[in-house]
């Protein structure tokens, strides 16, 4: 309110105001006519420019400056100003902004040196080591571990651990963290991703940096529990309903979980988005030799916070980067943001030039700096004659078949995604002029292979070795498709 | 607090509701005589009163009519996924425990699609405020039974009138152990109001229904007339009784709205518990980080 008269008729003198009304913001519901106590109001018999009848006032000085009015108008079109001179008990604000304009501020850990550790804990541990001190998940085999290690390492570092009722809210929350400022992440399986879906379109559209691991298993459905697969490779890139780039990282041993785990920390905050780890319960449960640099020695990334006044901070507006520039809850800025199509204040804008420049923008900004972060291993690709594309724990199987491959004469290549996504698109076009094909094992019924596939067309042709999951590849399956593709046989 | 003695200005050309809404969206989307623009009103006054400063309120809201304040008020404001506000409000207050976090959404919103959020975020006691508008109904998809849709009433999915039993909100999150609650309707303006500023002092998980208006679904569907109308019919049937149980006080077309503060009893929260529990275990053993190292 403007303030805080009394109410007349204490006694004391009658307080001079005045009742403004801003007609043309009047709905017309005759709130302010009706609950008025002392029938001050009446219903005009203009019409606003909205074609409503306004609220006019028909008996000025009965009225007492109570408010009421002015409170429950739906529409902010009625207010009261008073003259009198009156006693306003301005509760102090402290204004503190402590961390403002940089993430939240961590304990760091200090746990370094060499350990036989397992692929899950390993992804915890690089976590911890890339500044994330909020986990929000639900258990799931063959996750579970990471929740349990960070249930176990947050405490110590003054971290944020909390178990949810669903992948759902564990999602939810992480982007939740995010915009409060700190790094964030979930760990799950399969049934658990197809759960968090809808979030996760919330993180690509609200452009929140966080990661989310999936340690996939058998699928669909239940699937395998305890077994492995690589069969939600697809849904990383398409899992959630629309357009919108995808950053995805496979790891195949746990020195690789823990180096990738910071890596997709570093490029969530780069390029503001849910970066995913697809790792499989192999990789996840296997237990080798992993070493924890000094802290002093891992490289890490901030987001980029916005040095723009309160005043003129838009927080999606786009610079040179197409990465808009972040604020925090608490900074004072008091900005908006919505998982609804939205200009550069954050407002919904339902045009089909917003919702154009909005998803492009989505795609584009993972695909336009491919450079930066894709990250492909080769190995003998010059010359090769068949390249074996392959990622995660397949990377693994498919070496004692290139070995015996070649024994038999074939030149082959190999070339491992660690990103599977953004695809690398343009090499697989340059290498499909210079070889005879490629041959893709996964293990599933084919998904990057048609990406593979896609993009060789029509200079080189592609082989798939499927697997459904819950195994691994006979070696024996991958050199016959290597023979087949280097002799040309359909 | 500090007593400052303020000449209010002679012929303000500013509302005063100005300073704390984004009146560049304004006018707002909902319909004429809907009560959200008054619950809105009595939410923004409730943080004035409190004293809090608006840069440090972070309010979260689902998908809905309601869920819209969230873009009209001025404060970092976030609009999320049906019925998913709960657990996303919950990371911002467990990520940043200085900020007061509101929860503004539909009934719909939060006791359908979000039921099961709102009764583990009140099971744990975060330090939440929750603020339900309880229209009966699915406003913004244009009218569908919800599970606040009362017994033999009609909607756009129930033609044929709704057969199944509402839930009574504030029975159902007072057993699952939210630490303050309370029920008012859009015309309890200032108890509504003083009952905000209550819950969001509350260091714990806070939960007040509104009973609001929704003339142009609930009202055309069930023959009750303009916001006005259900406005009186809301004001005529409430009685305010504090000492109510909430089991007792189910929500139907005819019997009294009792309306009150029905639990105001403050228990550590989530975070206080984990503070003083897992936390300060971990603190005795100060070199357990340090024994994870090797050289
Ligand atoms: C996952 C999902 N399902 C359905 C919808 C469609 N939807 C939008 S709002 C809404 C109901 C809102 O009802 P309520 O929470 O009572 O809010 P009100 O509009 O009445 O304020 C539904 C079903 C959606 N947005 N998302
Ligand atoms: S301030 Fe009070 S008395 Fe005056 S018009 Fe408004 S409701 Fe009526
Ligand atoms: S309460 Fe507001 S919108 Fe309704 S008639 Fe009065 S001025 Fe107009
Ligand atoms: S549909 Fe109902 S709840 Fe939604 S804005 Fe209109 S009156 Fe309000
Ligand atoms: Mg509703």
């Amino acid at each position: 309110m403007a303030s805080h008269a009394k109410p007349a008729g204490s006694g004391t003198k009658r307080i001079k105001g005045k009742i403004i009304i801003l007609e043309d913001r009047c709905k017309g519901c005759d709130f302010c006519v009706e609950h008025c106590p002392r029938d001050v109001l009446g219903i005009s018999t203009q019409f606003n420019e909205k074609g409503y009848h306004p609220p006019e006032v028909i008996n000025e000085e009965n009225c007492t400056f109570c408010g009421l009015c002015e409170r429950i108008c739906p529409d902010f079109a009625i207010y009261i100003t008073t003259e009198e001179e009156v006693e306003e008990v301005k509760p102090e604000v402290k204004k503190v902004y402590a961390n403002r304009n940089k993430n939240l501020p961590i304990v760091k850990s200090t746990m370094k040196g060499e350990f036989f550790m397992q692929g899950d804990i390993a992804c915890a541990e690089g976590a911890i080591a890339a500044g994330c001190r909020f986990f929000g998940g639900y258990p799931i085999t063959p996750a579970s571990e990471i929740a349990e290690r960070m249930a176990y390492r947050l405490p110590m570092l003054d971290g944020v651990f909390i178990q949810f009722e669903d992948e759902i809210a564990s999602m939810a929350s992480i982007i939740g963290a995010s915009f409060a400022g700190m790094k964030s992440f979930t760990a799950t399986s399969g049934p658990g991703i197809s759960l968090m879906t809808e979030n996760i379109g919330l993180g690509m559209m609200m452009e929140a940096p966080c990661v989310v691991v999936n340690v996939q298993r058998g699928s669909p459905s239940t699937g395998l529990p305890t077994s492995w697969g690589q069969s939600d490779m697809m849904q990383a890139k398409w899992g959630s309903h629309g357009d919108y780039g995808s950053i995805s990282l496979c790891p195949k041993s746990p020195q690789e979980i823990f180096d990738l785990t910071i890596r997709a920390f570093n490029l969530a905050e780069k390029y503001r988005l849910p970066v995913f780890i697809m790792t499989d319960a192999i990789v996840g449960h296997m237990t080798e030799k992993v070493v924890i640099p000094p802290v002093e020695e891992i490289e890490i990334f901030d987001r980029k916070y916005t040095n723009k006044s309160t005043d003129k901070y838009l927080p999606y507006e786009i610079g040179k980067s197409m990465i808009p520039d972040f604020a925090k809850a608490g900074d004072g800025y008091r900005y908006h943001t919505t998982g609804l199509t939205h200009d550069e204040r954050g407002y919904p804008d339902m045009t089909e030039q917003c919702q154009k420049s909005v998803v492009t923008r989505l795609v584009e900004k993972i695909t336009k700096n491919i450079d930066d972060i894709m990250m492909i291993e080769e190995i003998d690709i010059e010359g090769a004659d068949v390249i074996v594309v392959c990622y995660g724990i397949t990377a693994r199987t498919v070496i004692p078949a290139i070995e015996k491959a070649k024994k038999k004469g074939i030149k082959v290549g190999y070339m491992r995604l660690i990103t599977v996504w953004p695809f690398p698109e343009q090499r697989i076009k340059e290498l499909s002029r210079k070889c005879a094909g490629f041959v893709v094992p996964e293990l599933n019924l084919g998904q990057i292979a048609l990406e593979v596939e896609r993009c060789a067309f029509p200079d080189a042709r592609t082989k798939g070795v499927t697997h459904a999951g819950g195994g691994i590849h006979d070696f024996n399956d991958i050199v016959k498709a290597i023979e087949e593709v280097a002799h040309g046989k359909k | 607090m500090a007593k400052n003695k303020s000449k209010a200005p002679k012929n303000s050309s500013q509302h005063p509701m100005e300073d704390f809404l984004r009146m560049d969206r304004m006018p707002h989307i909902w319909c004429p005589g809907c009560g959200l623009g008054t619950n809105l009103t009595a939410f923004t006054e409730a943080i004035k009163k409190a004293g809090i400063d608006f840069d440090k309120v972070a309010v979260v809201s689902g998908i809905g009519c309601t869920a819209r304040v969230a873009g009209y008020v001025k404060v970092d404001s976030y609009h999320t996924t049906h019925g998913r506000a709960i657990p996303f409000a919950t990371g911002i207050k467990l990520a940043n425990r200085d900020l007061t976090t509101v929860v503004i959404s539909g009934d719909g919103d939060l006791f359908a699609i979000g039921g099961n959020h709102l009764i583990h975020a009140a099971r744990r006691n975060i330090d939440l405020t929750v603020i339900c508008v309880n229209n009966f109904i699915y406003g913004m998809t244009g009218g569908q039974t919800a599970p606040t849709t009362p017994l033999k009433a009609y909607s756009s999915t129930a033609p044929f009138k709704n057969y199944e039993p509402p839930f009574n909100l504030v029975s159902l999150v007072t057993s699952s152990g939210a630490t303050y609650v309370a029920r008012w309707t859009s015309l309890h303006i200032r108890r509504m109001t003083d009952s905000i500023v209550e819950a969001v002092n509350n260091k714990g998980f806070s939960f007040i229904e509104i009973v609001s208006p929704c003339p142009t679904v609930f009202a055309r569907k069930n023959k009750k007339g303009s916001g006005l109308d259900l406005l009186d019919h809301f004001g005529k049937r409430s009685v305010i009784d504090h000492s109510a149980n909430p089991n007792d006080i189910p929500m139907d077309l005819e019997n009294p709205i009792v309306c009150g503060v029905f639990v105001n009893k403050p228990k550590p929260s989530f975070w206080e518990n984990v503070q003083t529990g897992i936390h300060g275990e971990v603190k005795k053993h100060r070199d357990y980080e340090k024994s994870l190292s090797q050289e």
